[in-house]
């Protein structure tokens, strides 16, 4: 064992500081300067990054950082304006390229140096909050390089006129104008803004304006508008190529602005190429580019639908009062058709389907329709025509597109209860002489109507059809229980029942004999199984079949009139009649009478009776003979005049004055429906509903609903009230 | 007062001797108050005693003892007064309401009291009441509603004539020259008035068509409009 004193260790601080060299600080930055100037001489292989690194942890370690990286700025500057003589040096094309080249190489060295100076740029930067290394250099390039006073307005300058070059039709280098804006992007993007995208802008605009100036002098609409779309393609091509994403929709509007809208109007009422021309030659290309390009612009569209609608108004304004037109009606709903079809295909094809241009057709199509007031008069006959041999062989699906077309006209008429009455009478007349094309139609084209304007519309037209059947029926049950009658004339008997056919005034007409007693005998027989119902003859709507044997013993069977009938069979028993007689034996009235004899004594081909004088009025004093030289090629020949025609002046004013009638009552009804639920309201707003509600059958006069009002008024239906004489109460 | 057309009157009796002789004979009776009493005598004095009623008889010998020509306004004021149903014709109650409302029970009392009377229809109010009676007061036949424009415009002249004569004059000048008219029922007539209140003449500028007037109006100023043109 040995013994071990204890001593108390002590350790005693360091008497001396270590010094560090004063210098160290400058030989470090020296060795890192030194690097820096390396790198950019492209001499960086020879460095030793560790070292490098190393030196810079240091300094910034020994709180030297401030010295480094003001160091860094200083080197870095001076170097750049270094380079930036070298590119202001460079001549013509070299310029841009000069400048990609070193920036790429700044670039470069930015990142070597970055890696250097990361310590520092980790640690002092964020502290002293100071542009980090990165940063500083796009910065230092920025101020020193782009915005310096000798290159600035030159590199602007460059990069418009490339873009001019390449507009005027010119190849220029795209991928160095990529590179160069993209340079401009990296360094910040006001840098872009305010150093090259707004003068982009503004040069484009001017650009733009001179060139749509010069072509719209020169260009037809047509061509203007190709051009347009080329270049508004182009510069979205440009920006693709070598713009920021972001301009796209800048320099879209300018183009927009300059070429499409400040011209819209002049483009639109263009003469021989404008878009009137265009609609009337179904250009359907050039519509469907103007209606892409004036989308895009504020009113450009609405511009587009008023031309539109303005010159369909006129056209359609036009063709209702053509009076060539109008002398054919079936001409004048075809024409109709032909045009809707016409605008359809263009919205169609060239517009898009916009519902905006369907409305303002349809409303168009409402305005000059009504302007005639013949026009559901000659829908109905339209219609007639179609369904008595237009619509022969067509096939099931055609049948149901022109029932269709035809609802769709029926659609713009105001005056819809107009239609109704003319189309019942058609329908009558179709249905007596048998002459419909096919039954099917027929329903299908009511049962639309039907889901159109309700039941009421209908419903009598349907009491139509059913007498038509219920007749079969009874003729049978006729024939069954007198088969005395088998070897006699045979007589079809159609009941019409009063209130589902339209009203015809009663007439006097002798019927023959033979036919007379064989009418009672029906009478008889029908009133016997109906109790308590009335029958009267319409002479004025049947026809009739009878065999006849000419001078040459030609044999014919005509197919006439009721009233040519009667005519015709007095010629049995009289070689020769004239006027005054056969008024007196037949008793027709004198108009129908004259129509009828003129029927079969003046028209080619069915002139079953000679005349004298031989003009083609019928006078007082004329006389009738058989016209034994009648010939025909055909045994059948029809004469009668039961087919539906355009009404003559006199007849229209009757049917508009009892459409005038039958509007009272549904006025009235109107008023008092509205009144009942509203108990009081005041007269404009009487006015305004009753029309609302009267809309889907025709437009309410306000003077006629006034009257109306009057009327109910004096009828102590409704008062007026003592204090606010406007106010109309409804008495219970 | 205007006639109701079909009626003729019979050639007028002598009422005024009769009278004397009703007052005379009625003199001597026990003692009801003196103003009925004498109301009712005057009544009787002019009454169809079948009828008890004073027929269109009585009323012309009331007239001509009035010296009021039956076609006077004033007679129409006082069967308005009198509130009387039937054209041509006032009952007992009509008789006493009216004169009690005079205080006449004499005619020179009664006929004292009917400048008394028009001054009382100066007033707005009983104006109008004044104006539909007399409207009401032609409408004779159950269930008529309206008067034929002949009598209307005599109407017009009469009633309103006073008040508004040029408005009253052209008026009825259209009435006549009119077609789609025949006759006019109270709403129509009751706007006569408004009309003459409310519209400037001979102008008419403030007449708006939205304001609710009968078509004939609207038909009326189109006329002058046309004819001022």
């Amino acid at each position: 064992m040995s013994n071990q004193k204890k001593r108390n260790f002590q350790i005693e601080a360091f008497k001396h500081r270590v010094v560090v060299d004063p210098k160290y600080a400058d030989k470090t930055w020296k060795v890192l300067e030194h690097a820096i100037r390396e790198i950019y001489n492209h001499n960086a292989s020879g460095l030793s990054f560790e070292e490098l690194y190393r030196n810079a942890y240091n300094m910034v370690l020994h709180k030297f950082g401030e010295k480094l990286y003001s160091g860094l700025v200083t080197t870095m500057t001076s170097h750049l304006k270094e380079i930036s003589k070298s590119i202001e040096s460079a001549q013509g094309g070299m310029f841009l390229e000069e400048m990609n080249k070193k920036w790429t190489e700044h670039n470069k060295a930015l990142q070597m140096i970055r890696d250097i100076l990361m310590y520092m740029d980790r640690t002092y930067i964020p502290s002293t909050q100071k542009t980090p290394v990165h940063e500083l250099g796009l910065n230092l390039w920025r101020d020193n390089i782009v915005r310096s006073s000798k290159i600035q307005t030159r590199l602007l300058n460059t990069l418009l006129e490339l873009v001019l070059r390449e507009r005027t039709g010119n190849v220029i280098n795209r991928g160095l104008m990529r590179n160069i804006i993209k340079m401009l992007m990296d360094l910040g993007p006001s840098v872009y803004r305010d150093d090259f995208e707004n003068h982009f802008l503004e040069v484009s605009a001017e650009f733009y304006k001179g060139e749509s100036q010069k072509f719209i002098e020169c260009c037809d609409c047509g061509d203007y508008l190709q051009q347009a779309e080329r270049r508004l393609n182009e510069e979205l091509e440009r920006v693709t190529h070598y713009l920021d994403a972001k301009s796209e929709a800048k320099i879209t509007n300018v183009v927009e602005k300059e070429v499409i809208a400040n011209h819209m109007l002049r483009l639109v009422h263009m003469e021989n190429s404008g878009l009137v021309n265009m609609l009337f030659d179904d250009e359907y290309e050039d519509l469907g580019r103007m209606y892409n390009l004036f989308r895009r612009v504020a009113n450009g569209l609405s511009t587009i639908r008023e031309v539109m609608t303005s010159h369909i108004r006129e056209t359609g304004k036009q063709l209702v009062s053509d009076p060539e037109t109008l002398k054919d009606p079936v001409e004048f709903v075809q024409r109709l058709l032909d045009e809707k079809d016409k605008y359809d295909s263009i919205i169609r094809l060239s517009f898009n389907n916009d519902k905006t241009f369907l409305n303002a057709l349809n409303s168009s199509f409402e305005y000059f329709i009504n302007l005639n007031n013949r026009s559901p008069e000659f829908i109905s006959l339209f219609v007639d025509d179609k369904l008595r041999k237009g619509l022969e062989g067509v096939s099931e699906e055609d049948v149901e597109i022109i029932l269709d077309k035809v609802m769709m006209l029926f659609r713009y008429l105001q005056e819809k209860d107009v239609f109704e009455k003319y189309y019942k009478q058609h329908l009558a007349k179709r249905l007596l002489s048998g002459k419909t094309v096919s039954d099917e139609a027929e329903r299908s084209l009511i049962v639309k109507l039907k889901t159109e304007c309700g039941y009421q519309f209908t419903s009598k037209l349907e009491g139509m059809f059913t007498d038509m059947k219920t007749a079969q029926d009874t003729m049978q049950g006729f024939y069954a229980s007198h088969p005395e009658l088998g070897d006699g004339p045979t007589l079809t008997v159609q009941v019409l029942t009063t209130g589902s056919w339209p009203t015809q005034p009663s007439v006097t007409c002798n019927l023959p004999l033979e036919m007379s007693e064989l009418c009672e005998k029906f009478r008889s027989y029908y009133l016997g199984t109906h109790t308590g119902r009335r029958l009267s003859w319409q002479t004025n709507m049947g026809t009739a079949d009878i065999k006849a044997t000419f001078g040459k013993g030609q044999r014919h069977e005509l197919n006439v009139s009721t009233y040519q009938m009667c005519v015709l069979m007095l010629f049995n028993n009289a070689d020769r009649l004239n006027y005054k007689e056969i008024e007196q034996a037949t008793e027709i009235p004198a108009l129908d009478l004259k129509r009828c004899l003129q029927s079969m004594a003046c028209v080619k081909g069915k002139n079953v009776l000679r005349k004298e004088p031989m003009s083609k009025d019928i006078g007082e004093d004329d006389a009738f003979f058989v016209n034994d030289k009648f010939t025909s090629k055909l045994y059948k020949v029809k004469i009668g005049t039961v087919v539906a025609q355009k009404e003559s002046e006199p007849e229209k004013q009757e049917t508009r004055q009892r459409v005038e009638e039958d509007r009272k009552p549904q006025i009235e009804a109107a008023i008092v429906r509205i009144m009942k639920s509203r108990r009081t309201l005041d007269h404009n707003n009487v006015i305004s509903e009753v029309t609302k509600q009267l809309q889907s059958r025709f437009l309410a006069n306000p003077t006629e609903v006034k009257k109306r009002i009057e009327s109910l008024i004096e009828r102590e239906f409704l008062e007026r009230d003592n204090v606010d004489r406007k106010l109309y109460r409804y008495l219970a | 007062m205007p006639r109701a057309s079909k009626r003729k009157a019979p050639p007028p009796t002598s009422p005024s001797l009769a009278s004397c002789d009703v007052v005379s004979k009625r003199a001597g009776k026990g003692r009801p108050r003196k103003d009925v009493d004498k109301i009712d005598s005057l009544f009787e004095s002019y009454a169809n005693q079948s009828l008890n009623m004073i027929d269109p008889t009585g009323i012309e010998a009331l007239c001509s003892d009035l010296k009021v020509d039956h076609t006077d306004v004033r007679i129409l004021m006082l069967a308005w007064k009198m509130r009387a149903a039937k054209q041509g014709y006032f009952s007992k109650d009509e008789w006493q309401r009216g004169l009690k409302d005079l205080h006449a029970d004499t005619i020179p009392k009664l006929k004292k009291a009917l400048p008394g009377l028009e001054k009382e229809l100066t007033t707005a109010s009983k104006f109008e009441d004044f104006y539909a009676f007399a409207f009401q007061y032609c409408l004779t036949e159950e269930r008529q509603k309206s008067v034929d424009i002949e009598t209307v415009c005599e109407l017009l002249n009469l009633v309103l004539g006073p008040r508004y004569q040029l408005q009253v004059d052209l008026l009825i000048k259209y009435l006549k020259v009119q077609i789609e008219y025949r006759a006019l029922n109270m709403d129509q007539w009751m706007h006569f008035y408004r009309f003459c209140n409310e519209i400037s003449f001979p102008d008419l500028k403030n007449y708006d068509s939205d304001q609710a007037w009968p078509v004939i109006f609207d038909n009326f100023v189109e006329w002058v409009r046309d004819k001022q043109s």
